[in-house]
């Protein structure tokens, strides 16, 4: 018996390691051995006008993990969002697509093994996007990236075969999206300025198939949606994280009923834990509702968010927000490791990343 | 610094530091430019963030190619710190760093109105002091290996910067209550931290230690080579007794081939070491690795002291010397004997500069010196005895090479403020400056006065204010670090919150995170007229760029009625002005965009108001009930009744209308309803002579078929109402005959033609 190695400390460990560079947008990397993990990084130096993306290598069985370089590729813009998809041929390489402030879609498909970036191939500027992509999302199997930007246009791009892209709508900048996710294969909802939410499906052209028009917050404040997630299993719902540190989740099969989790529509004060802007969210897979037994489909799962005012905390519906991390910076965006949920990472304003790892 | 030179005039008629000014060349600034070519045509220079200047380089216009832009925007970062002891990098992490630390200790201070010398407010302040110093540290603790090397006298550490040994200065000096009692012992530790630093401009103990160390591998027998005494003697006059110790037991004498032979001489080298490793020392703590015996009152130490001081002077006078044959060994260990015993001359040959010397001196001629036995702070600290034996031993070691952590440190013994301030600035930066008031500050009501007084010569504000100033400015000109200049800004009274604004205005606004990070600062400092005036530059910048809907969603946010005024004249020439026109299905996001409740909307309204129209309207061509007929007939009115509602929509609505207009079951608008669209009617025919109207695309018949419905209509209604009041003019039941008799033929035809006479008839 005492041979068994002491178990791990129940409690959250938080290891920040400063980058010495601005971290733009950053995500884990699909897992190739046990001993170790990789992130991935967009980064901006302001000194030289120079982003790049970078994998680090970091290993978790240290009692204080380090991080290292393992590969660095130069970006021609800075990185608005950063999206990685596993390979389901090549475990060690997945596919990794990264929208720039310049309006292009880069593709890279990284080389765990041989540690090495590769560049794949990048998306016609002409007629694409005009300005920044704001966002981009990969679709389950790595063949379709949907790309929204501030021009109000949204296209697919098609990994497989052509690698060109289609136009699904354009609004010749009468709105302004500002973040996609894809909900199935043929569908996505799209974030936008004002605090719209649309529904699109591509098998019917023309236009979104259902708006998200309610009046989250009173009319107190109008905001932009800044990040969308989308549960694998309740596919019919749509977690938005946005301005005034509102999260809402909307059923499109009852769209006349958000449900409030954050934000100051939200009534209660006990829920204003975050008052600026939501910069992500994500369901997190890692937190099991005390409740979920005998809780119906209605209820919405627990949701990670990170926030301008520099709170990483989860929420869930008529729970008190748990806290992981309060710092005097911006937390910009996280990532839960997908195969790991217990393990987060999340990059700071003050140029620094952080990992966590929870009980 | 930049910024100092404003007020170089007072700084030089103090001129107790001599501060010098890089005037004299001229700096060359290359601009980075990627996408233009010469031949330039234009350059426009302007602030941008900071020190930072915007250059907006715009190319000659026959050269500029089609497909390149003709011009580029470049920011210029001046600054006169170049390179410099610490990279860019690393000044950001100790930037950010010290926000957190600063910003508590200022709530702090504003929260407690109470005596600075609180005991609260000394712990804040140490936790401020502790803060910032695990800042400037090494970030990586130097890895020890498992075994150590016997050989291995000196620890091989990470080269600290400046910083941290002068922030331990002011913190030992200014604000450490604990360490008041036991200031030699502290300045001592601080020079076995920091004597490297010396080492680069003037021989020190550390560089002859470092030497030694290299030889030491190869020398054989060392208490043969001269080199070894001189080593030893240095390290023990400066204190590093563990270094002594560890040197003395590589003696030959040790060895076990020897020990039999050299049983005296093996003797009096551990009777020495075993000397200094209890010598007496005054402090409260001791470090396990350190030597010597600790005692925390001064009467307990002098008793130990004697007693220490009894044993040497028994072995210096002891017999045992006479029998050791090795020359060398005898002499050197007389030699320590006569450090121990404070022998002024020895102490000065084996140091090698004043610094040095003066710790030796604290620890072998004056061991008794304490600053002040109590436990609380008194200022003037009373160092006036610590700054003569520092002048002494300035005279015995002349500087040659003023080291910035010798100025300081004379500053501080001097206890003038002036000069420490001085120094921190010229030598340090303004960030050392700036978090370094504060710890003078703490606890000195004299530097307070200093620091707070407001003069005139920098325009009315403090010492304080100008330093967090300049440091604010400093933090303004980087792109990752000027958000976390409001912090330092908002803690200047006088002229903070007008170079905040200055700031935010300077922000580029094209980035929407800057944007929202801009205005979440004028939300936590209550800035709203700022954030509002951002918010329309940001409108008017997207909708510049043709990005409409954002430019809408942020002047609607800023409330600019007028600008949306304007923004909604330009917007609707591009409407579909057809119910059938597929096209106005995109406009419906930008509807969504300007919501239900009544925000402010300006004369974009009119757009609800007219999809609501559409709708109804649709619903109408579908053939459905009187009432919705009604219903569209009324938001048509109130649509034309608006003001708002632009004049090149009025033709198409009521061509749209026909069909209302010509409505079979009976007329939807009644008299005064009617003769308001005629009105309309009349007006945009006055309006089409003017120059600038733009005509509607539709049928050219439309405005016919338009006043042929309504003329129709107002026949219609003035029967129907005739009805009812008897009496009606014999003249108008005349024309209403001709109307009524015509008008199957008008609806049948329906935009067909209709004599022009008739019309002019009916109008």
């Amino acid at each position: 018996m005492a041979l068994i190695p002491s178990p791990k400390p129940y409690s959250l460990q938080i290891h920040k390691l400063p980058q010495y560079t601005y971290i733009d947008a950053l995500r884990w990397l699909p897992h190739i051995s046990t001993f170790t993990r990789h992130i991935l990084l967009a980064t901006y130096d302001a000194d030289s006008s120079t982003s790049s993306l970078q994998t680090l290598i970091s290993s978790p069985s240290q009692t204080i993990p380090s991080v290292a370089l393992q590969a660095s590729v130069s970006a021609p813009s800075r990185i608005a969002s950063l999206k990685v998809s596993p390979s389901q041929l090549a475990p060690s390489k997945p596919l990794i697509a990264a929208a720039t402030f310049s309006g292009s879609v880069l593709f890279y498909s990284a080389d765990l093994i041989n540690e090495s970036l590769n560049f794949e191939f990048s998306v016609p500027d002409k007629g694409f996007h005009s300005g920044a992509v704001s966002g981009i999302d990969l679709s389950e199997n790595g063949s379709e990236c949907v790309s929204v930007g501030e021009d109000g246009r949204v296209n697919l791009v098609s990994l497989s075969g052509k690698r060109d892209f289609r136009r699904v709508f354009d609004s010749s900048g009468l709105v302004s999206y500002s973040s996609v996710k894809w909900a199935s294969p043929v569908e996505f909802v799209t974030g936008a300025f004002g605090f719209g939410l649309h529904w699109w499906d591509q098998r019917k052209a023309g236009g979104p198939v259902a708006l998200f028009k309610n009046n989250w917050t009173g009319g107190i404040a109008s905001g932009i949606v800044h990040s969308i997630d989308i549960h694998p299993s309740r596919k019919h719902t749509c977690l938005a994280g946005g301005s005034s540190g509102i999260v809402v989740a909307w059923d499109i099969r009852w769209p006349k009923q958000p449900v409030m989790l954050s934000g100051v529509g939200a009534g209660d004060a006990a829920n204003s834990l975050v008052e600026s802007d939501i910069w992500e969210v994500q369901y997190d897979n890692y937190t099991h509702s005390s409740k979920i037994i005998n809780s119906s489909s209605s209820r919405v799962l627990p949701a990670m968010i990170c926030s301008e005012d520099g709170i990483l905390a989860v929420i869930e519906q008529g729970e008190e927000p748990v806290e992981l991390l309060a710092e005097p910076c911006a937390i910009n965006s996280f990532d839960i490791d997908r195969q790991n949920p217990s393990d987060v990472i999340c990059s700071l304003e003050w140029e620094s990343i952080a990992i966590l790892t929870r009980p | 610094m930049p910024g100092v030179t404003s007020d170089s005039g007072e700084f030089n008629s103090l001129s107790i530091v001599p501060h010098s000014f890089d005037t004299q060349a001229p700096k060359v600034y290359p601009l980075h430019i990627h996408s233009v070519t010469p031949p330039l045509a234009r350059l426009s220079i302007s602030w941008a963030r900071g020190n930072a200047l915007r250059v907006c380089v715009l190319q000659s216009e026959d050269t500029v190619q089609d497909e390149k832009p003709g011009g580029e925007v470049v920011e210029v970062k001046l600054t006169n710190v170049e390179g410099g002891e610490i990279p860019d990098a690393q000044w950001r992490r100790i930037a950010y760093g010290s926000v957190a630390p600063f910003a508590l200790l200022q709530s702090r201070k504003n929260s407690i109105d109470t005596s600075h010398y609180d005991k609260d407010w000394w712990e804040h302040v140490m936790e401020y002091i502790r803060e910032i110093n695990s800042l400037l540290g090494n970030s990586k603790p130097s890895v020890s290996s498992m075994i150590e090397d016997p050989k291995t006298v000196l620890k091989k550490i990470e080269e600290p910067t400046s910083l941290k040994p002068a922030w331990e200065l002011m913190e030992m000096f200014y604000a450490d209550r604990q360490s008041q009692t036991w200031i030699p012992e502290r300045l001592l530790d601080w020079l076995a931290d920091f004597d490297c630093l010396f080492s680069a401009t003037q021989p020190t103990v550390h560089a002859k230690l470092v030497a030694f160390q290299e030889e030491l591998v190869t020398i054989q027998a060392v208490e043969n080579d001269p080199e070894y005494w001189e080593v030893l003697s240095s390290a023990l006059a400066v204190g590093w007794l563990d270094v002594v110790v560890k040197l003395l037991r590589l003696h030959g004498s040790y060895l076990f081939d020897q020990l039999g032979t050299r049983e005296i001489e093996n003797g009096l080298v551990e009777a020495v070491a075993l000397l200094i490793s209890q010598m007496p020392r005054l402090r409260l703590v001791l470090p396990t690795e350190k030597l010597g015996e600790c005692y925390n009152t001064k009467p307990e130490f002098m008793k130990a002291w004697e007693k220490w001081r009894g044993q040497i002077t028994k072995l210096d006078c002891s017999a045992f010397w006479l029998q050791c044959d090795h020359q060398q060994t005898r002499v050197g260990l007389k030699n320590m004997l006569q450090i121990m015993l404070g022998n002024a001359n020895v102490l000065s040959r084996v140091t090698y500069h004043w610094i040095e010397l003066y710790i030796s001196h604290f620890l072998y001629i004056r061991p008794f010196t304490v600053v002040s036995a109590t436990f609380i702070i008194q200022f003037p600290l009373g160092l006036e005895s610590m700054y003569s034996l520092a002048q002494k031993c300035m005279h015995l070691k002349p500087i040659s090479n003023r080291h910035k952590l010798m100025g300081l440190l004379i500053g501080i013994l001097e206890e003038n403020t002036e000069v420490v301030l001085a120094e921190c600035s010229r030598s340090f930066g303004p960030w050392m400056i700036t978090h370094a008031i504060e710890l003078l500050t703490a606890g000195s009501t004299q530097a307070e006065i200093l620091l707070h007084e407001e003069r005139s010569k920098i325009g009315g504000i403090c010492m304080e204010e100008l330093h967090r100033l300049i440091y604010a400015q400093i933090l303004s000109s980087h792109a990752f670090t000027w958000n976390i200049a409001p912090i330092y800004l908002t803690s200047c009274m006088k002229q903070g919150l007008g170079l905040l604004e200055n700031l935010l205005y300077k922000q580029p606004v094209q980035y929407h995170q800057v944007l929202l990070k801009s205005i979440e600062i004028c939300r936590l400092n209550g800035l709203d007229d700022v954030s509002c005036n951002m918010m329309k530059i940001a409108g008017v910048h997207y909708w510049k760029h043709g990005k409409k809907g954002s430019a809408v969603f942020w002047l609607q946010q800023a409330r600019d009625e007028v600008r949306l005024n304007r923004i909604a004249k330009q917007l609707y020439n591009f409407v579909g002005k057809s119910v059938s026109d597929e096209s106005f299905k995109q406009w419906e996001g930008m509807i969504e965009l300007l919501g239900t409740e009544s925000k402010t909307a300006g004369g974009l309204e009119f757009l609800k108001k007219y999809r609501d129209f559409r709708r109804s309207l649709q619903q109408v061509q579908e053939g459905i009930t009187i009432d919705d007929a009604r219903k569209a007939a009324e938001a048509l009115i109130s649509l034309m009744r608006n003001p708002s509602t632009p004049q090149q929509f009025w033709l198409p609505l009521l061509y749209d209308s026909l069909k209302l207009l010509n409505w079979k079951e009976g007329p939807l608008l009644n008299v005064s309803q009617t003769n308001l669209l005629l009105n309309k009617l009349q007006e945009l025919s006055l309006a089409r002579l003017l120059p600038g109207f733009v005509d509607a695309e539709l049928p050219p018949e439309a405005l016919k078929s338009v006043r042929l419905a309504l003329a129709t209509n107002l026949g219609r209604a003035i029967l129907e109402e005739g009805l009812n009041p008897p009496g009606s003019s014999r003249l108008k039941e005349d024309f209403l005959c001709g109307i009524s008799h015509d008008s199957p033929h008008a609806r049948s035809s329906k935009g067909g033609t209709v004599e022009p006479s008739r019309m002019g008839f009916i109008l």
